[in-house]
């Protein structure tokens, strides 16, 4: 190196040689970044085709069932009764004035939906007058389809639905366990599966009721779960004691 | 040089290096923006705000791989030097963008609840004793802390309050972040990958920034393990002068203290201590330059035959005795710091 290669930052010149070795490193530098950049943002996982539009809101008439969480039935553009899941548009449970419970009601919010999920942010809420179609939508019975035993991830449905994208895995736990902390409807996929899936039955217990803040620290973790396929209507549940699910 | 708050004006040269990152923190994330949502088809689109945490969150590690790189590249090379010389902007910089990254994850993640964000943070994963469930946003949030302290304190202010060594030791720490930010991604982004680029980019990056750091300190040990500096009386072997380039130096090892950095300015020899009082930067790596040993790093100057920078600076080096004996350097391993010059050994036939 010659004497005037010697670089000194506070100098008002900097030598030929650094100069033209900078702007080589330096465009190498920026080009390599914006190529790593773009193969990480390339290569994720799947994320699935759950949306929560935010722009749209819908009005849905039917009825209000609270058990084992809040949902609607209402009858969709096909005909065929549909279950909408009620929740808040955060992390929280949806509140239900009980005098609601059980009967016709308007609701109106931005609909999250995946596959044929379908799930509602509720903004307003309001009785609707008794109808003969309201009648119709009572909830049917429990049909029992046999013993399951699955390994996945529990989920909150309000994030997998569409909510957040992607809305499952370990950098989405702590998100997922706030939602079920708040009482946010708990869904299951199966390991491998919970990007590209379409349909995530709900998670009750052995009773078909919601599970406490025990399952928190299950949340999001590969799990096993061994218990009972349950269809209520268009929905489908697993139903299985906290002492059948068991961390991998 | 900036002891005595001098301020060190925008050179062309930080110009054009501040440029070139700001360009380089655009480009990353523009790119990884662009590729994620429009290359992506709609039916598997992330949400941008998803999106964009993980390119922050990328960005950040990615540059301070580079950040580590430097520092050792620049000993294997001076031609990396100028890269060092600003490299504080880079690490301000990706504090900024840690914390964006920070900031989106408590938002999206841990926001939208009663519960407090930190404590969704901290509580939300019990699971500090397993590897496989590790809560890796602790790990993150601490490394996020050590290089805010890095950022607050990295202007030279809280040089001369904390003291080079305590700046310094304070500064190490960045290993420390580095260390943490690796494991905050293998334990959390890389789990949830289904191929392993995320875990190679990572892999890669920590292997490199621990290779140049083995090569450099290799490279030391050698120099430092020499056996032809031993001598008697506490006087060290350097060798002959015309092996030492003019303005240069030859960098010893004395059996305890600092490394001694032997420099020859035309026919004098001059020696000094090779810690730089700024950042502790290799004084022996730098060159003589209108009389004063001059740092590769950040240029700060010393006098070489008293070891104080010239007025109004007051930082001071450590200088040593030197003599010439049968066409070769000696120098006394004890430091000099006593008021009168050190004059320097003359060699007459040395090359000029």
């Amino acid at each position: 190196m010659k004497q005037d290669d010697f670089f000194i930052g506070w100098s008002a010149e900097t030598p030929r040689a650094d100069r033209r070795f900078l702007l080589g490193a330096g465009l190498a530098l920026i080009a390599g970044g914006g190529a790593l950049g773009a193969g990480l943002a390339l290569d994720r996982p799947p994320v699935g085709d759950g949306v929560w539009d935010q722009g749209t809101k819908h009005t849905l008439r039917g009825v209000i069932g609270r058990e084992p969480y809040p949902v609607l039935r209402s009858r969709g553009p096909d005909g065929a009764i549909r279950t909408v899941f009620l929740v808040s548009s955060g992390k929280t449970a949806l509140r239900l004035d009980p005098r609601i419970v059980g009967a016709g009601a308007d609701v109106t919010g931005t609909l999250i939906t995946r596959g044929d999920h379908a799930m509602m942010a509720v903004t307003d809420m309001a009785a609707a007058p008794a109808s003969r179609e309201v009648a119709l939508l009572v909830p049917p019975p429990a049909v029992d389809r046999g013993p399951v035993m699955l390994v996945g991830e529990i989920l909150d449905a309000k994030c997998w639905f569409g909510a957040m994208r992607p809305g499952y895995g370990k950098t989405h736990k702590a998100c997922a366990a706030l939602c079920a902390r708040g009482g946010l409807p708990l869904a299951f996929c199966q390991i491998g599966a919970c990007g590209d899936a379409v349909q995530a039955p709900l998670l009750l217990d052995a009773d078909g009721r919601a599970f406490g803040r025990n399952i928190l620290p299950l949340v999001a973790d590969p799990v096993s779960v061994r218990g009972r396929l349950v269809a209520v209507g268009d929905v489908l549940q697993i139903r299985a004691p906290f002492s059948a699910l068991h961390r991998l | 040089m900036a002891h005595g708050y001098r301020l060190v004006q925008w050179t062309p040269f930080k110009k054009r290096y501040d440029l070139a990152l700001l360009l380089g923190v655009v480009v990353f994330l523009g790119a990884y923006l662009v590729a994620g949502l429009a290359f992506t088809p709609p039916g598997d689109r992330p949400l941008p705000i998803q999106l964009a945490l993980r390119a922050f969150g990328a960005a950040a590690f990615a540059l301070l791989t580079l950040i580590l790189l430097i520092g050792p590249l620049a000993r294997l090379s001076p031609r990396f030097t100028p890269l060092l010389y600003n490299r504080r902007h880079l690490g301000v910089t990706c504090f900024g963008l840690a914390l964006a990254h920070a900031g989106l994850v408590g938002l999206w993640y841990h926001g939208f609840s009663d519960l407090n964000p930190l404590v969704s943070l901290l509580a939300s994963n019990p699971r500090y004793s397993s590897i496989q469930g590790f809560p890796f946003e602790s790990l993150g949030l601490v490394a996020l802390l050590i290089l805010f302290v890095m950022a607050a304190t990295s202007h030279d202010f809280w040089n001369n309050v904390l003291g080079p060594n305590m700046w310094k030791a304070l500064h190490m720490l960045v290993y420390w972040a580095y260390g943490l930010v690796v494991v905050h991604v293998m334990l959390g982004a890389v789990q949830g990958e289904k191929s392993a680029v995320y875990a190679a980019v990572v892999g890669v990056g920590a292997g490199l920034v621990a290779l140049v750091h083995v090569l450099v300190g290799a490279r030391e040990a050698r120099r430092d393990a020499r056996a032809d500096i031993a001598a008697a009386d506490g006087w060290l072997r350097v060798g002959p002068p015309d092996e030492i380039a003019d303005g240069r130096a030859r960098i010893v090892t004395p059996p305890t203290g600092e490394r001694i950095a032997v420099f020859r300015d035309g026919a004098a020899i001059h020696a000094i201590s090779n810690v730089c009082r700024h950042q502790g930067g290799p004084l022996g790596e730098g060159r003589i330059v209108d009389g004063c040993v001059t740092c590769p790093w950040h240029g700060f100057q010393y006098r070489p035959q008293d070891g104080r920078s010239p007025a109004p600076f007051t930082e001071r080096v450590a200088v040593y005795r030197t003599r010439i004996e049968d066409g070769v350097i000696f120098v006394h391993g004890e430091p000099v710091f006593g008021d009168e010059d050190v004059p320097p050994s003359v060699t007459a036939g040395a090359a000029t």
